[in-house]
């Protein structure tokens, strides 16, 4: 089958010189569903955005439909036949779903919009590519399966004949799901071709009909799906290259102080993304979540963090009842957290080391004393963190986002560690961490195990769970459906398949 | 450190030209509807300063100590209500409320001063207490409408300006008045409730060391107690403070609510310093005044006095200017919305530095990055 | 006048026509005010167009014979109404510019501009008469006003259509109302209309699909600019015939808390600034009585924050049904499972 999109030698650097893409060879035959997969920060979204217009590649050539092409824009990607369907959707949600599909491209009568001619456009479509949706219905007051056939049709009425969908299963029910694998199928046998991205194996079985696998700005696969088990695709996408020995002395495991029950949370929009989930935390133990992104760890950090409140259920520490009463409740129990998203929730960018390293405690002695601030403890308390953990920069005064990634990182790691926490919550440590500081964290980490404190460690990093984790808890769908005492036999393909929803523990082999 | 001194430098360079921009541009507008504008623009720069002259005797005499005098009672007002936007403005929160919190502030004063007899001291004490609490109330309102219903602060100050302003007209028209004047204003206020004077020859009164402990207070505030950090946090990275422990929602409203306190002190300077009674309108169109004064200073208190002292210069320049020219003293605000324009373009200084330099290849942009990371 | 007296000459034609009249300048601008808000553009500057468009209508309506003699009469109001629109679509002009071009802040930005319109038409006004007060030494001119022919003789309809006297509602009054219709059909009915409101809200996914964001929003400030500048025209040059110091007095402002308060559509707007008018309206006829203006005054702004209030109390108690209800689905679904 001829080529449709023929990436080669892509290349992809980011100003702040994050290499995404090194050297890779993509390409896509007319006709076929293609499923990309890869874990979060694999560089699977960087190269679609560059086949969509949105980057531009550092190097290399895209060659499509035979024809070297330049995309700088998603408007040419849209002239060339490229549609695009984001993870979040580009809708406007107080026009009807007609509306949304032919916005930027309205047909009018005379000078006036030609309402009726929008509708029909839209059950037109709806109806050749067995999409079904109510034109008329405000896409505000739409479910999400729907909103998702909105995007599709609206690709298809600016002549998409390539199109590219981001995650698109991963904020449907099971059913809206094989609904739209219906669809997509249906959009492939009237010639369309179809790029799916997706880190959920069953889907990349039942959907595609090639497979590419990308780990790390690289492409580390490229097979037909028939002729490979999920398995053999799991294990090119974690893979294993991460070398590194940790010291870990046997567990001193101490009483329990972390009682997690019941735990669960709904989103705003409705969305149950913690389901019942319970555990325990001993004292000297590191208790790793592993999961594929988006399966709930974000939100079950951000709950126990007391930044969000849960549902329902609770949590205890030192058997003291800690949620729902915000993150100054949940410190002042003793709970730090290095968090997920960094540089949006773990610094202020605009004010200077040392008022970074203070936000937890700047209230207290010494720090605070009779209602007055005592900037000479917050200093000598920044440039003693600032020794201690190897932060280079001008000096306490130093502005935050003067510094290097790395630093920053160790700001966090500084901070939450001097808090003395009993529980220490960690999620996605390492992420976007160089080799050097991702050893430094972990040996932290260990650390802070040894020294009788309860790790919660959250990553998607599964070699990095095994070497320092003493228990593994397996997030799946917000639910917890495994439990591992960490042991030199339990390996990434198992956790694998928890992760990805083939096997599931009864409750009675939790261990 | 040095780099924040290179940008602290870049600052006040860049507002400096601004300044210069603005005064030019100024005397461009003045020189096309005056016979005179040299004479003009002479007297809106030199206008307040006294003058010495000295006689054939060798004698020497002060002049025009009054016009100084209104150039500093003109700063003091702008100082107070410049910490207040400085407050608010720290926060990240916006508020054009100013005008509705000084007036409630002046009406606060005045009732005291009127209707509550005490002894000298107290008596003053007293009426600043309530004009700064009236104006605590008339910012903190907004702010929880803000913080706890997210109601758009801008709407919603404005709103309160007019309420403010109305209610005051109201409550002075009723009950305040004095029956006897052939005007809307109450009567003086007894001298146990005006504040005293500093500087002979002026209207310069304590108010000038309410506005120097304003200035230490809200100094001390911003960068010596939990609340200034908490202030500093919610308007560096308001994510940053909330997962610190940062109540922002609380922080929000009090942001408001003190910078309220600070334009009923300036409500207190007009009535019980300069008009020493109530009138129908006390200083129209004051209440925005202290947003340049703020901008110009970077929010930062220490410079808010500098700033004052600028703009005040200005404005008792202008209305010198008035009286000895043919160019109305409105020109300064001409002044002003140009300062402001220009000071909050942010893009300018990367567009001219655009300009200037040269575009880097790929690969160089490529190299430095590399070199950072 | 004894209250019955004043109850009479609310519930009369003639106070309709009062009313028709303060909303005018309050209906103009809110219309801008919400062609500008609902592109996600706030325009604060209302109050400062409006009084520069005022300005700009007398003195040239009022000057344009002297310095372009000889045009026919009726000429010379209408070419003030245009250089006034100028004049506010200019002011407009460097919002935009600053804001989309220069990265101001859109709000300080238009702050300036109204610092700039009250200094700046007190500024050239004096430079002009040597008058800081108003331009009653100017014989400026109105723009015409239109009588609707036969009605004049029913008796209270002719009142409601043509005024308390008789004399007909200036042409901007019939532009004003027509506006609204205008505004709606433009918001609702075109292409531009539709890709403004898709800007608003959600800017990003109208760029995605090809829309001209910046585009959009400098041709819905320059909207906003012209409704204002048309409101201020109406202060000039329909029932008053002068320019006044800071006329506008709050209108601008109020415009923008009709915009609020009218849930941020045509006809809500409308309606508020109908309330507004209204308010306005009474403020005049109850001073008779003895009822202090002020109060009335202070109807609008109480209003506007008690919906503003409403609205968000409304808003939150929603999600948090909305929270209960997932809650409860999901705990039944948990069972189930």
């Amino acid at each position: 089958m001829p080529q449709l999109v023929d990436m080669r030698n892509i290349i992809k650097v980011y100003p702040n010189g994050v290499v995404a893409n090194r050297d890779v060879n993509f390409s896509v035959e007319r006709g076929e569903i293609h499923a990309l997969v890869g874990e979060n920060g694999a560089g699977k979204s960087t190269l679609m955005k560059i086949v969509y217009g949105l980057e531009q590649p550092t190097s290399g050539s895209i060659i499509f439909n035979g024809r070297p092409v330049k995309l700088q824009s998603p408007h040419q990607a849209i002239d060339f036949g490229i549609g695009m369907v984001h993870q979040n959707f580009m809708l406007i949600p107080s026009f009807t779903i007609a509306q949304n599909i032919v916005l930027g491209h309205e047909p009018v009568k005379g000078r006036l919009l030609d309402t009726k001619a929008a509708i029909r456009i839209t059950e037109q479509l709806a109806q050749e590519y067995g999409l079904d949706v109510d034109p008329t219905a405000k896409v505000e007051a739409t479910p999400v399966g729907m909103r998702q056939r909105v995007e599709i049709l609206k690709t298809l009425y600016r002549g998409a004949d390539l199109l590219i969908l981001d995650e698109p299963t991963a904020v449907l029910t099971p059913q809206e799901t094989d609904d739209l694998f219906d669809a997509v199928r249906r959009l492939v046998a009237q010639g369309k071709t179809v790029i799916f991205i997706t880190h959920k194996l069953i889907e990349v079985k039942e959907i595609s009909d090639r497979v590419t696998v990308m780990r790390h700005g690289e492409v580390t696969g490229r097979v037909q799906t028939a002729e490979v088990s999920e398995e053999d695709i799991a294990r090119m996408m974690v893979g294993r290259d991460v070398l590194f020995r940790i010291e870990k002395p046997r567990q001193q495991r101490g009483e329990v102080v972390v009682q997690v029950k019941g735990l669960s949370y709904v989103s705003p929009t409705g969305r149950p993304l913690l389901r019942d989930v319970s555990f325990q935390i001993h004292r000297g133990e590191i208790l790793g979540i592993a999961g594929v992104e988006g399966n709930g760890q974000t939100q079950l950090a951000e709950v126990l963090s007391g930044l969000q409140p849960p549902t329902t259920g609770e949590a205890t520490i030192g058997g003291q009842s800690v949620l729902g009463r915000g993150p100054r409740h949940v410190r002042q129990a003793g709970v730090a957290h290095i968090p997920e998203d960094r540089l949006t929730n773990g610094v202020a960018l605009e004010a200077d080391i040392a008022d970074n390293l203070v936000v937890d405690r700047y209230y207290r002695s010494p720090f605070a004393r009779r209602g007055a601030m005592s900037l000479r403890q917050v200093r000598r308390h920044a440039e003693q963190l600032m020794q201690k953990f190897d932060i280079r920069a001008a000096g306490a005064e130093a502005l935050m986002g003067s510094l290097s990634g790395g630093n920053m990182q160790k700001v966090i790691i500084a901070r939450e560690f001097s808090a003395d926490p009993v529980l220490l919550i960690a999620a996605q440590p390492t992420r976007g961490v160089d080799i050097g500081a991702s050893e430094f964290v972990r040996r932290q980490l260990v650390e802070e195990r040894n020294k009788g404190k309860a790790v919660l460690l959250i990553s998607a990093d599964l070699a990095e769970l095994l070497t320092l984790a003493d228990r593994i808890a397996v997030l799946y769908k917000g639910e917890i459906v495994a439990l591992f005492r960490s042991r030199p036999d339990l390996s990434e393909e198992e956790l694998g398949l928890y992760m990805l929803g083939l096997k599931r523990q009864l409750p009675e082999q939790r261990e | 450190m040095n780099e924040a001194r290179q940008k602290f430098s870049l600052e006040f360079m860049r507002i400096v030209v601004v300044i210069v921009l603005a005064l030019l541009l100024g005397f461009v507008i003045t020189a096309m509807v005056s016979s005179d504008p040299v004479d003009a623009y002479r007297e809106l720069l030199t206008g307040p300063l006294p003058k010495i002259t000295i006689n054939d005797n060798g004698d020497w005499q002060l002049r025009g100590i009054n016009r100084f005098g209104n150039w500093l009672e003109d700063s003091i007002t702008l100082t107070l209500l410049g910490l207040s936007i400085a407050i608010v403005f720290k926060a990240r929160q916006f508020s054009l409320g100013a005008e509705g919190q000084l007036t409630l502030g002046a009406l606060g004063a005045g009732i005291v001063s009127l209707y509550i007899p005490a002894p000298f001291v107290i008596h003053i004490g007293l009426a600043l207490l309530v004009a700064g609490f009236f104006g605590y109330i008339w910012g903190l309102i907004p702010g929880a409408l803000k913080a706890y219903l997210n109601a758009d602060e801008i709407v919603s100050t404005l709103m309160l300006n007019i309420i403010a302003i109305q209610l005051y007209q109201f409550i002075l028209t009723r009950y305040l008045k004095d029956p006897t004047a052939g005007y809307v204003g109450t009567e003086f206020f007894p001298e146990s409730a005006i504040l005293p004077v500093v500087i002979p020859g002026t209207r310069v009164t304590i108010a000038l060391f309410i506005a120097i402990i304003a200035i230490v207070a809200v100094w001390f505030l911003m960068s010596r107690t939990p609340l200034g950090y908490e202030i500093r946090m919610l308007g560096a990275n308001r994510r940053f403070a909330e997962y610190g422990g940062i109540n922002a929602k609380r922080v929000i409203a009090l942001s408001m609510g003190l910078s309220g306190i600070l334009a009923g002190l300036a409500g207190a300077h007009l009535s019980m310093g300069l008009l020493k009674q109530l009138t129908l309108t006390l200083s129209p169109n004051i209440g925005f005044e202290g947003i340049v004064v703020a901008m110009l200073a970077r929010n930062d208190p220490k410079f808010v006095p500098v700033a004052a002292l600028f703009y005040g210069y200005l404005r008792t320049g202008a209305q010198i200017m008035e009286r000895s020219s043919d160019v109305t003293r409105e020109m300064v605000l001409v002044i002003q919305a140009i300062i402001i324009l220009f000071i909050t373009a942010e893009r300018i200084v990367p567009l001219v530095q655009g300009w200037w330099l040269h575009r880097q290849s790929p690969e160089a942009i490529l190299d430095s990055a590399e070199a950072k990371g | 006048m004894t209250f019955e007296t004043v109850l009479a000459s609310i519930f009369s034609a003639a106070f309709i026509a009062t009313i028709i009249r303060a909303s005018t300048p309050i209906i103009l601008p809110a219309m801008g005010g919400l062609i500008s808000e609902l592109a996600g553009v706030i325009n604060i500057a209302l109050e400062g167009i409006m009084l520069t468009a005022a300005f700009f209508g007398v003195v040239v309506g009022a000057l344009g014979p002297e310095w372009l003699p000889g045009l026919p009469v009726w000429v010379y109001p209408w070419l003030g109404a245009l250089v006034g629109v100028l004049a506010g679509l200019i002011l407009t002009l460097i919002i935009a510019f600053f804001h989309l071009e220069l990265g101001a802040d859109v709000i300080l930005a238009a702050l300036a501009i109204n610092i700039l319109a009250s200094g700046g038409t007190v500024f050239i006004m004096f430079a002009l008469t040597g008058d800081k007060g108003s331009t009653s030494t100017l014989a400026s001119p109105a723009m015409p006003s239109i009588i609707i022919p036969f009605v004049g003789s029913i008796p209270v309809v002719g009142q409601i259509f043509n005024g308390e006297n008789l004399t007909g509602y200036n042409i901007i009054t019939y532009a004003a109302f027509l506006s609204v219709a205008l505004v709606w059909l433009f918001l609702y009915r075109t292409r531009l209309g539709t890709h403004l409101r898709a800007v608003g809200e959600n800017p990003v996914a109208a760029a995605s699909v090809g829309i001209d964001v910046k585009r959009v929003q400098y041709i819905a400030l320059l909207m906003s600019g012209f409704l204002a500048a048309l409101g201020g025209i109406n202060l000039s040059m329909g029932y008053l015939t002068l320019f006044q110091t800071n006329m506008t007095a709050g209108r601008g402002y109020i415009a923008l808390a009709a915009v609020f308060l009218g849930n941020r559509n045509p006809l809500g707007t409308l309606i508020a600034a109908l309330i507004f008018g209204a308010a306005g309206a009474l403020e005049a006829q109850l001073g008779t009585l003895n009822i202090p203006s002020q109060l009335i005054t202070m109807i609008p702004p109480i209003v506007t924050i008690a919906a503003l209030v409403i609205y968000n109390v409304r808003r939150q108690a929603q999600m948090a049904a909305n929270a209960r209800k997932f809650q409860e689905k999901m705990e039944s679904e948990h069972k189930v499972v």
